[in-house]
């Protein structure tokens, strides 16, 4: 097989951020910006250019709201964005030897 | 994208979705609460029948609901203000206890209240409840031993209904300390052992 008979990979999700946020929204109904810095490991900055860029591609939903009086950021799957890391993951599995 | 890369990228994918459901598991708080508040009228019972107070039972029962229902109603609030990230199964999980603590008010408190059944059936009832609550929680948080407490409860319903009363409140406390009491400590361990 080569490359060319693999699905190409979205763009938008090739990206290890982009990609660990998709995968904890979609074992989440919503989480929270800390949330979200604290288990993908990036910095303030980072990540919120990361979730511009879902959120721009319709994959996410940004939500900005109050906690008392700190801001809060919530964000969570869109069905565009299940369906695209659906396609991502099957993507993915094309580039494994069948029946692993 | 090579092979390697392609599997690096799916173990990210395993990492964060079980990341995610260990940091929302179950923290087993409410359980004990509710053990303890339970265990507590269950031995009040024990007093009052002894004292022959058969008219205070009945408060004692409603004192323990009560306190219960205003505990997890603000543990539930502060919670859902603190939480940083909500999963499907905690929603999920929610609906079944707010389900199953209006069902055990309906087949403990009010349906005997209002001379639908004896109260000396709340205990079975309770039971089959109880089951219901086990049976769905042990689905939804991948968790065998919940699953046979589930099984437990619905055996010990069926126990129940064969014991004349008032020897089936005996029987029940005898049941509710490995059915409920056990299994709460339990799961607030495992909650703090993964978190």
């Amino acid at each position: 097989m080569t490359p060319d008979l693999f699905e190409p990979l979205d763009p938008v999700i090739h990206s290890q951020v982009r990609l660990a946020v998709l995968s904890i929204l979609l074992a989440a109904e919503k989480a929270d910006f800390n949330y979200l810095k604290k288990s993908t490991g990036a910095t303030d900055g980072n990540l919120s250019t990361h979730l511009v860029k879902l959120e721009e591609a319709g994959y996410i939903a940004v939500k900005k709201s109050f906690s008392g009086r700190k801001p809060l950021t919530t964000c969570s799957l869109t069905e565009k964005g299940r369906a695209a890391f659906a396609r991502y993951v099957k993507a993915l599995e094309g580039y494994l030897p069948p029946g692993r | 994208m090579d092979e390697r890369q392609a599997r690096e990228e799916i173990q990210l994918i395993r990492r964060m979705i079980d990341q995610t459901k260990r940091s929302t598991a179950e923290s087993g708080t409410l359980f004990v609460v509710w053990g303890v508040l339970l265990t507590l009228a269950l031995v009040g019972n024990y007093v009052l029948a002894s004292l022959r107070l058969y008219d205070w039972e009945w408060l004692n029962w409603v004192a323990a609901a009560v306190i219960g229902w205003i505990y997890s109603i603000v543990y539930g609030i502060r919670r859902r203000k603190k939480e940083a990230v909500r999963t499907y199964v905690q929603t999920a999980a929610r609906h079944l206890y707010f389900g199953c603590g209006t069902a055990f008010l309906l087949v403990g408190l009010l349906f005997p209240a209002l001379r639908v059944y004896s109260y000396e059936s709340i205990v079975i009832l309770v039971a089959t409840v109880s089951g219901v609550l086990f049976f769905v929680m042990s689905g939804l948080f991948d968790w065998p031993l919940l699953r046979g407490l589930g099984l437990f409860w619905w055996l010990g319903a069926v126990v129940l209904s064969l014991v004349p009363f008032p020897a089936r409140t005996l029987v029940y406390a005898g049941l509710f300390i490995p059915g409920f009491l056990v299994p709460s400590f339990l799961l607030q361990a495992r909650s703090k052992k993964n978190s």
